[in-house]
Parts: structure tokens; sequence; C-alpha cells
């Protein structure tokens, strides 16, 4: 397992160095000059050219990438923007604080997202595929069914924008969508983000619907769970000890991908809720050309599907132990 | 007076919500003597308007405190929610508008603009007794600063911190700001004529008798110096406690609040400055106790939210962020928003540039403006509720002794005059011209290009629509040598003078540069040069007024565009709250929290 | 009667039809002994003794009858009262051990969770009782082998380790459901000699379901050949065996490699497929197969259901006399010599 690992994160870094290089070279191939935000409404040339020396962007390109990558480690100096210590991601053009601390800021804030969405979305999806499988083909699967469908064809900023208009807005039923930290009112926490989590998993549930049922529905025509039922195992034991045993492994993977791609950034959620996360943070950096922001949003988002990944194959083995030896 | 971000340098910005709506359209427009009044129905807010009053304040207007608006409430907690926080809290670094709304909050400058009656404004003194004394013709200018004004920590500010602040604008680090006074005191290229005072190298043209008077000595006159003084960029910073880059996100307070949080792009949080005597200050009201500043919001939400008026909401308002064009109907149409809505036309000049290097023919640019279709224009952005339609190069909100007039009768005929088009065309010699037309290709952009491809077609010319990216926009057109004849562009102000305006969108041509037109009239050029020198300010603005006129009448370089007026919305129990008709934003100085 | 199985009936609502099945059965066991139920796939084997259990979809299947074991009516029981019974009393263990079992759970956690179910005990004592049961059936190093997984186990420790978990609570019945098709031919025999020694050793009652008449010979006491849901022929082991009666029956023993036959005899298969069992055939429902109905002259064989007759003892569902067959198979037998 240990060597397993090891081998894996090794990889998980090659991936990451390989992605922000494509990332770093493919901003460049944007015919925007970041320099431009940073010099003033009359921008004559020396100033231009200082705003590009004070953002390290004068350099060649190779040289900008090693001592980008160099300051992850050793952290950087610039010029007209002061120190940044290691772990330095680099100063964004925009506003000039460490990427860092404003990616450690956002981060928060998706993973509660997040995780209280997927929490929901995986909760409900697992129970109601259940339920669905165990009432094949009568109306609380049909509805499951059904519901599951609408589910999987709206759009979150469709959903999203209409409930907060009358949700937030006009019935007043749930507060506006913010972050508090759990650690200062837990309570302000929940109410915050609960509108959001439930869009999310309104439209996340869906899939998961789908996907327990008919695993759950093939699981249960399996030899070993008509053993457990002749060894008199209960209905419910039978079920959840055997049954959904088997469907676990299905839904850890697209549970993996799907929470690597929130963490990612839940661009269209946090923009629609009006959420500082990760993902409005990337969408401000590709607004505003602002490369050592956008680098580190699509290094996090990376890294968090790359990480899950691994955590999906580890969790293979301890699901299904067949995995453990192959 | 300041640009914002969005549509100045934002050029590289993609399009998000807010930025749609509010630039990357491409057209602000100026604002208009008679909005629309071709057409019938005008919305009555636009109707109400009337540009701003700008004059010159006494000594005794330059006492504080504020005037304080009708029914103000000192005490509570405001709460200001917006899409972008402030890139720079340094002053030295601020141009943009909301950094400047934010500035007022924080920091004073020599001189600023105080509120006297609705739309009525003095330049007055802030941290000086009064807007300044001039001398040598408009060379020197000298400002003597109040007894009792204070940094945060208590300590007495002065006139070496103004010589400093000036001073530290010189070095590297800073890019940002305005740049006039730096050049005024030694040449165009200013960093390289002096590094800054770090090193320990002082600017002798700015002297300092005293701890409390400073003089400044230009090279050449500058009349209205005062006004470039109360940029927020001129406001002043401690010569103890400056930490040079590290000041732009802890600057220190000499203006009623301190800042107490700061979370980069998420939420600013103020509170009183024990320090601040509203008695020396004649423009800030700091009538809330605390402000919350969130950010983080679109456009779209923010004018939801202060629509719906809810809880916390109530006391909610926005310093930038419009009715967004998919809600501006809604909003406007609902009377019992009338008294939480504020309607202000944009100060900006809007202007569709001809590229004089191939559009050579007076006659085909004159023809040009007859048949443009202003009134179809405006109708495809949201109609007089969304634009209005002026004829001046110069804006009526940000041009003090500003004079209407009217060359090519779209007061009358809006909708354009393809007759009168047909005939110069015809006297052109070019009876059926082609002019290739460039656009920032947004939504919005496409809209108007069928309305001016229509419009100019009918008249003859043949129209080639070149979309180019929204991106690189501003890159393409600012090119000297674009293939494009005809392409919009925006300017605005720095102070209401034509001083910060003609200089410098007919000024020097170079790549990247302002002059869009690529204007270069001798007659132009020396006529800028006289009444920039001139001493006397009101003979300088009425020069310059005619200046505008003259242009249009003898070269031509430009169709004025139209301007777009923003709606806005504020929570209803904040009091105070109107767009500054200048900076185009809520300004701070009247809000207060009705109980 | 340890088990007695009377007129059962299993009927399978699906789209296409009502599947009988299980057509009116009947048959009984007796403590310590071993029947077998032989018959092609679809006969209803498996059915009837999933019946027994009680382990069909009451929401598709409809079953009436009677099964009393031990003087006890399981058909109508409640379902608790069925969950006791099942792995406690009745245990079952299925064709292919590999799918049977749990991939998911230790061999040792899957025979220790019956007998903690059942007899309530704590873990640690379920887990000695699974060693033990292992060591048993035949399981060396049991105490490691308890923590393997289903995977780590060979095809036959697998049958050995299903037959454990069988096993672990003492049952009167054991319902063996092809236990040695999926499995070597030498590991069969293992496995068949194991049964037969817990047999002797705990008198448990074994239904051994399978197609295979030599495994019946092996094991079986008692024999009953199942048809179209429908028993054809019952007996003792050596009455179906060496006078089988019905020529259903007869054309299994044809169709079974011997040792008594000369190999280079061609196998003979029981000619033509079994029926649908939502369309039986009137009359006989092997009529079609049968190669013997002109003997009887009548149309009687499409036209009327034979019952197993006698009532008791040796019996067979065919209306050729004892005659008749005793003749038929002394010619086939001459024919194939």
């Amino acid at each position: 397992m240990l060597r397993f690992l090891t081998r894996r994160v090794l990889g998980a870094l090659v991936i990451l160095v390989i992605i922000s290089a494509v990332t770093f070279f493919l901003f460049y191939a944007i015919p925007a000059d970041p320099a431009r935000l940073a010099c003033g409404k009359v921008c004559p040339p020396a100033t231009l050219e200082q705003a590009r020396h004070n953002l390290g962007i004068d350099q060649p390109l190779m040289v900008q990438f090693t001592s980008w990558l160099a300051g992850i480690f050793i952290g950087r100096d610039y010029e007209g923007l002061g120190h940044c210590p290691a772990p330095c991601l680099g100063f964004s053009f925009v506003n000039r604080a460490p990427v860092f601390e404003t990616i450690m800021d956002r981060l928060p804030v998706t993973v509660a997202l997040t995780i209280g969405a997927a929490v929901i979305f995986l909760v409900f999806g697992v129970a109601t595929g259940v339920i669905a499988a165990l009432k094949q083909g009568k109306a609380l699967d049909k509805v499951a069914s059904v519901s599951s469908l609408v589910g999987a064809s709206v759009q979150i900023y469709f959903v999203g924008t209409l409930t907060m208009y009358f949700f937030v807005y006009q019935i007043h039923l749930f507060s506006q969508p913010k972050y508090v930290p759990i650690t200062e009112d837990p309570v302000g926490w929940f109410n915050g983000l609960l509108l959001p989590w439930l869009v999310l998993a309104l439209i996340f549930t869906a899939n998961y619907t789908r996907m327990t049922r008919s695993t759950m529905v093939e699981n249960l025509s399996e030899d070993y769970v008509r053993t457990a039922r002749a060894k008199g195992m209960s209905g419910r034991s039978v079920v959840l000890r055997f049954a959904l045993r088997g469907t676990l492994t299905p839904i850890v993977t697209i549970f993996g991908v799907d929470l690597g791609t929130l963490i990612g950034g839940a661009i269209i959620t946090e923009t629609t809720f009006g959420l500082q996360g990760l993902g409005r943070l990337s969408v401000r950096a590709v607004d505003y050309s602002d490369l050592p922001t956008l680098m580190a949003t699509v290094l996090v988002a990376a890294g968090a599907i790359v990480l899950l990944n691994v955590v999906v194959d580890a969790l293979y083995a301890v699901i299904d132990p067949r995995v453990r030896l192959s | 007076m300041t640009y914002p971000k969005r549509s100045a340098s934002a050029l590289l910005a993609a399009a998000s919500l807010a930025l749609v709506s509010a630039c990357a359209a491409g057209n602000q427009g100026a604002p208009s003597g008679a909005p629309a009044s071709a057409g019938a129905s005008s919305a009555p807010a636009a109707a109400t308007y009337k540009p701003a009053q700008i004059s010159l304040g006494t000594a005794e207007d330059s006492k504080g405190p504020a005037i304080p608006p009708e029914g103000v409430v000192k005490g509570g907690t405001v709460t200001m929610i917006d899409r972008d926080d402030f890139a720079h809290l340094d002053p030295a670094q601020v141009y943009v508008n909301t950094e400047a709304n934010m500035g007022l909050l924080i920091n004073r400058g020599l001189t600023g603009y105080k509120r006297v009656g609705k739309g009525e404004y003095k330049l007055v003194g802030d941290l000086a007794t009064d807007a300044g004394q001039v001398s040598d013709g408009g060379k020197t200018w000298t400002f003597k600063l109040k007894d009792g004004v204070k940094w945060q920590d208590g300590n007495p500010i002065t006139s070496a911190d103004v010589k400093w602040t000036i001073e530290r604008m010189f070095a590297p680090f800073i890019t940002f700001g305005p740049q006039y006074v730096q050049a005024w005191l030694t040449d165009v290229n200013y960093k390289k004529a002096y590094p800054g005072p770090y090193g320990g190298k002082e600017l002798d043209n700015i002297e300092t008798p005293d701890d409390k008077t400073v003089v400044f000595k230009f090279k050449t006159p500058h009349a209205d110096a005062n006004y470039a003084f109360a940029m927020a960029g001129y406001s002043i910073v401690p010569k103890a406690k400056d930490t040079k880059e590290k000041y732009d996100k802890e600057p220190v307070s000499s203006g009623p609040y301190l800042i107490k949080s700061h979370v980069v792009d998420k939420s600013i949080e103020l509170a009183r400055n024990p320090n601040w005597d509203p008695a020396s200050d004649p423009i800030r009201g700091a009538y809330p106790d605390v402000w919350k500043m969130e950010f983080g919001q679109e456009a779209l939400q923010i004018s939801d939210r202060l629509e719906a008026d809810s809880g916390p909401d109530q006391t909610a308002f926005t310093f930038y962020a419009r009715i967004p064009p998919e809600r501006l109907q809604q909003v406007l149409n609902n009377s019992s928003l009338a008294d939480r809505r504020m309607i202000s036309p944009s100060p900006y000049g809007n202007y569709y540039y001809f590229n004089l290097d191939r559009v050579k023919n007076q006659k085909v640019r004159q023809a040009i403006n007859y048949a443009w279709p202003a009134k179809q224009i405006q109708q495809t952005v949201g109609g007089p509720a969304a634009a209005a339609l002026p004829t001046t190069i110069l804006n009526e909100n940000t041009t003090v002794g500003y004079k209407t007039y009217d060359l090519f009768e779209k007061t009358t005929k809006p909708e354009g005059d393809i007759e009168k088009a047909k005939q110069l065309l015809a006297e052109s010699g070019t009876p059926n011209p082609t002019i290739v037309y460039a656009y920032n290709q947004t939504p919005n952009q496409e809209q108007v290009t069928v309305v001016i491809k229509n419009a100019l077609e009918k008249a003859g010319i043949k129209v080639v629509a070149k979309p180019l990216d929204r991106k690189t926009y501003y890159d393409s057109i600012s090119q000297t040598k674009n293939e494009f004849d005809l392409y919009w562009g925006g300017w605005g102000a720095d102070w209401p003078s034509g001083s910060t305006v003609m200089p410098v969108i007919f000024g020097p041509i170079s790549d990247g540069g302002q002059n869009m037109s690529h204007l270069n009239d001798p007659t132009v050029n020396a006529e800028m040069k006289k009444i920039t020198e001139m001493s006397d300010i009101d003979a300088a603005n009425a020069a310059w007024m005619d200046l505008d006129k003259k242009i249009q009448e003898t070269i031509t370089p430009l169709v004025v565009a139209e301007n777009t007026i923003s709606t806005m919305l504020h929570g209803s129990k904040v009091g105070g709250a109107e767009i500054d008709p200048q900076q185009w934003i809520v300004s701070p100085n009247t809000i207060f929290v009705k109980q | 009667m340890f088990l007695e199985v009377n007129e059962l009936t299993v009927d399978f609502h699906t789209e296409d039809g009502v599947v009988k099945a299980v057509d009116g059965l009947s048959f009984e066991v007796e403590r310590g002994t071993t029947l077998g139920i032989v018959g092609e796939s679809g006969s209803g084997k498996s059915v009837t003794n999933l019946a027994i259990l009680g382990l069909h979809n009451p929401e598709t299947s409809r079953i009436s009858g009677s099964i009393a074991f031990d003087g006890q009516e399981l058909l109508g029981s409640s379902r608790s009262t069925m969950e006791k019974l099942r792995g406690n009393k009745i245990a079952m263990i299925f064709q292919d051990p590999l799918t049977s079992l749990s991939p998911f759970h230790t061999v040792g956690a899957q025979i220790a969770e019956v007998y903690r179910k059942h007899r309530g005990v704590s873990k640690s004592t379920a887990r000695d009782r699974a060693i033990e049961m292992l060591d048993r059936v035949g399981i060396p190093q049991p105490k490691v082998r308890v923590d393997e997984f289903p995977h780590q186990f060979s095809g036959g420790m697998r049958q050995r380790a299903m037959i454990a978990m069988a096993l672990v609570c003492d049952p009167g019945l054991l319902i063996a459901d092809e236990p040695t098709t999926a499995l070597d031919v030498t590991v069969q025999a293992q496995i068949l000699d194991l049964l037969r020694e817990l047999q002797e050793q705990s008198g448990t009652a074994i239904i051994l379901i399978t197609h295979d008449l030599g495994v019946v010979a092996n094991t079986a006491h008692n024999v009953l050949v199942m048809y179209a849901g429908r028993a054809v022929e019952r007996g003792t082991m050596r009455e179906v065996l060496r006078e089988p009666r019905h020529p259903y029956t007869w054309g299994l023993l044809g169709s079974m490699p011997s040792l008594h036959r000369p190999v280079d005899l061609p196998l003979e298969p029981v000619r033509g497929t079994p029926p649908s069992l939502i369309n039986v055939p009137r009359g006989c429902p092997f009529h079609p197969r049968c190669d013997h109905m002109e003997l009887l002259g009548a149309q009687v064989c499409t036209v009327e259901r034979p019952e197993l007759s006698p009532h008791r003892g040796h019996g067979d569902a065919c209306y050729l006399s004892i005659a008749q067959k005793t003749e038929l198979r002394s010619r086939s037998g001459e024919e194939k010599q």
C-alpha cells in the first residue's frame, strides 16, 4: 500500500508540473498584456515597462516559469511588490496579494460548499437509488426515476437564480447565501450554505440515484445476495451489507470525479450565489488576465482531481478485497 | 476624475455580467443637455436629470463640517456590496473611481469636492484651508494646512507629508496613479527626471517653508492645478509611516475611518478614526459608525438583493453596480422603487472616431455624422432610460462652463438625415465611399453595428463591419497604423475641464495612445497649448468649449456617441445615497443609516 | 415426516405470461436421509427448493400447496419466522461457490455471522465456531484461512467453506443445489464424500439437487425425477437407477456417461428440448419428446396428464404399463449392447 501510494503521489506531482507548464505557456498565447492592468489610464511606454518589470513578466518565459516553480519551495522577492514567502505561488497581478494567501482564504468556502452538497447528494442519491431498486417498477421507483431525470436536466444558473429570487428575496425561506467560517458561527455557516448545497445537490443527486438504482438492481440478483438471504440475514442487512456493498465501487468512482470537479471550483454555483470560492476566483483571474492566480486555481483543481483519484483507488481496495492482490 | 477600471485599463478583461453591462459593450456615453427629447416617451428619470454644477469654493466653504443631507442620522452600520475589491489602497496607485470612492473614507487630500446641494459642488480646501493660492501667472501654487488635522495615530499632518506624498509618486513601484503633477514639476518623462525620495533625494520645486505651508513651483502655468490635487491619487501619505509597496495593503488613515479588517476580494470593515475631526472636514459626512463592504456579488445579484430589500439588505447599497439591462425595465417600471432609485448619465466622453489617415474627406465625415442613427442606437441599447444622446465632445457633467451646440441636427433629427448625408457625399466626389467599421464583439455591439450599417448604407456608404476580440479591442484600435476607418473609444475627464480631455484625445499620437482619430492639426495644437497655459481658469474653460465646437466644425474627427445612463438602487434604510455625477458612482460622503 | 411437500405450485408472473415453474409437486424427506432431485435445467428443481426457504419474491411469484417442515407449515409463515429458520434449521449451498460467497467479507465472517444471527453468541465465540467448522470441512490451517477472502480460496475450498457456513448451526435440513457442478471431477467426489460424512455425524436430512445421476448414485437414498415442474418418477436410489420406469429417466440415464458403458458408444442426450413453462404441452408434458407413445395407441398421452403412481414407493407418471416398460428397457439395453 505504501509503495502504491508513493508511486501515485510522485505521478501526481509530475502531472501537476506538466499542467502548470501547459497553463503557463497557454496563458502567454493570449494576446493580452497583464501589465496594462497595472499601468494607469495614461500609460507611457516607460511606465508600462516598469509595470512589466514589477510583475516579473519582462523576463524570458522559461526563466519566469522556473522562478515560479522555485518560488513554491523557497519563496520569492518582487521588486515592486515585496517578499512572497514559501510556498509562493506568486503575487496576483490584480490585487497584488500573495496568491497563496488568497487561495487559502477561498479554499474553505469551496470545500465547505462541496462537502456539504456532497454529503446531501451522496446520502440522498444513494438512498433514493436503493429505494427505487427495492421498489422496482412501483410508483416510488417511477417518482425517483422521473425526478432524477428532471434533476439531471436542469441547469444551476437557472435553478440557482430562480430559487434565489423566490426563496430568498420573495418568501424569505432561506437567508442570503454567504460564507461564515464554521468556527465563528456554526449556525450562520449552515444557514448561509444551505441553499447552495440544496441546489447543487438537486443537480448531482440524480446521477447517484440512477447509478445506485441500476447497480443495486444488478446486485440484488447476485448469487451472494441470495446466499445471504438463505442464511437468514434480515432484509435490511442483506440490502445494506451485501447488495449495497457491491454498489459502492461505481459510486465511489463518480463521487471522486464529482468531488474533484467541485473542489476545483463550482464556478457557476459560486457565481450564482455570490460565494467567494475558488471557482469565482478563477473566473476573476481569467477576466483580469491574472496569471499567478489562474495558475494557482488550476493547480488546486488539478491537485484535487489527482488526489481524489489516488483516494478513489485506495478506496477500491478497501471496498473490494479482490482489488488488493491484483 | 477617475475612469472605471472596467473600461479604461480593462480592456483585457473578459466580460462578466457587470462588465457586459458596464462597458465591454463599448458604449458608455457622454450625457446630453436635453436627453432624447425627440423620443416622445423618454423615461421620467432621464428627463429630470440636470448636469452637475461645479464652482470654486472659498476659504469659508472649506471649513467643516460637511453640509448634512436631509434627515441625516448619525451612527449605525451600512453595508456596501460590489463585484470587485479595490485593487489599490495606496493613494498613489489610485485612478479608478471605485478606489477613489474608498479613498474618500480613509484618505484626505489638499483639495476636494464639497456637495452644497443636489447636483451642486464646490472645489474647496480639504486638508488645506482653501482651494489653493495661485501666483506667478499660474506657475506657483501655495496651500496652507488646517490646524488640528491628524493621522490616525494622532500625529499632525504636516507640509513634509504633502511633499513626501508627491515625491514618492516618482518611485518605480508606483505605476498606476495620476501623473499630471509629477509631469508639471519635472517633465513628461518624469520617472527619468527624479527617482523618488527613498534614496534621499528631494524635489526642490516643492517647498515647505513651515509645517503648515507647501508651495509647488511648476515649469509652466497650470491654472487648474487645484483641481488636479482633488484627484484621489494625490491624497496624502505620512512620511513617517510610508511602507513603500506594502502601503498598498496597509494605508494609514487621515480620513474618518480606519480599516478594521480586510480580506482581499471578499470584505472590508471600517471603524471610526478617533483622530479625524469633522469640524476640519467640509467634504465627508461620515455618518455611519461602521462600514461593511462585501465583494464578489455580480450586478444581477446586487440588483435583485437591493430590489428585494429584505432584512440586512435594507441598510445596503452599492458603489458601482448598475441595474443590468435584463432588470432595467422591471426596476424602472416599479413605482415602489422610486425613492430608492438613482439615475445618472455617464460623465465620460464617448466617440466613434474617424481614422483621419484613412477617411480624409471631411465631407464624408460630416455625411456620416448627419446619417448617424443616434436614436436607433439608443433604442437598441435600451431606450432613453438607458442612454442619452449628447452632441458635444466634452461631457456636460465634467465640464465647468459647459455650453451645448448641435452641429449635425441631432436634437431635431436624432434618427439621422439621410438626404443631407447624400448631398454631402455627392459634394465630396465620392458618393459611395467604403467605411471599415471595427467594433468590440459583444452581443450588444453586434446589434448596434447592424443599426449603424443599415443607416449608413441608406446614405450610400458601403460599411464593412470588422468584429474585434474584446480582450484585444483597444490594443487593435489604438495602433496608429490600423486598418479601420471608424471605431468606438472613450475617455473620462480627470477634473471638470477640457484640459484633461482635449490635449489627450487630440494629443500625442502613439501606438496604444489615446489620440485615436490621429488628429494632428497645427491650429488645434497651438490653440490647445494656449488654453492650457491660460492663467484665467474661467477663460480657459470657455476656450475649451469653443475649441470643442471648432474642431467638429473644421475637422469633424469623430461622431459623438450615445451616453449610457446608469440606474442603481439602494436599500430602504440607506439615506443620502446619490450618484456622484462626476465619478458616476454612489458617493460615501452623504450616506447615512435611517433608524 | 421431517419434510413433507404437498401439491406445491409455484407460478411466476412475467410479461410474457404465467410461468408454471412447479406444478403440483409432492415429496417427502426423512431425517438423516438424502433425497436427490434430478432433472434438466428449468425442470423446477431449484425453484422448489427456493420455495422451501421462502426465497421467492412475493411480488412476482404465487406459491400454493403445503410445505411442512418438522411439523411446521412454512407456506404463509411470517418473514421473521422464515428468517429464523433459514441458515439455522434449513440451510442451503449453491452451485457456484465463487459467486455465492460475498467477495467483500472474509470467509470466517460469513460463517460467523450466521452463527451469531441464530445463536446470539459473542463475536469471538462465533469466530471460534467458524474456525471449528472450517476445520470440520477439512480446510487446512483454519485459523489462518478464517480471515481470508473467498477469492483467496480454491474452488473446492470455497465449496467446503460454503458447506461449513451451511452447517454452522447444525440444520436439520440441508439443501444442496448442484453443489459439485462447478467443480473439478476429483474435487466433486471429495465434496460428496464430505457431505455424506457430515450427514453420518449429524443426521442432517439433505436435498441434493442435480442434473447428474452419477452424483445421485453416490449420495442419495431417495430420488425424485422432475420434468416441467412435475415429478415424473420417484423411488429409492436403487429403484430409480436400476429399474427406471419413466421414459424421461431412461433418457437421463442414457445421457449419463457411465463406467459400465462401452466407451465407443455415443452419448445420447434426451431428444428435443424441455418445454416452455408458459405453454406446457397438454397431456403428458414429456410427450413431444417421447419415443414410445405408439405403444399406447390411444391419444391419451396428448390429452390427459398422467399422475404419479403408485402413491407410495417407486412410482412414475406414465401411461405405459410396468410390463411395457420392462420390455422397452430390455430391448433398448440390447440395442445398445
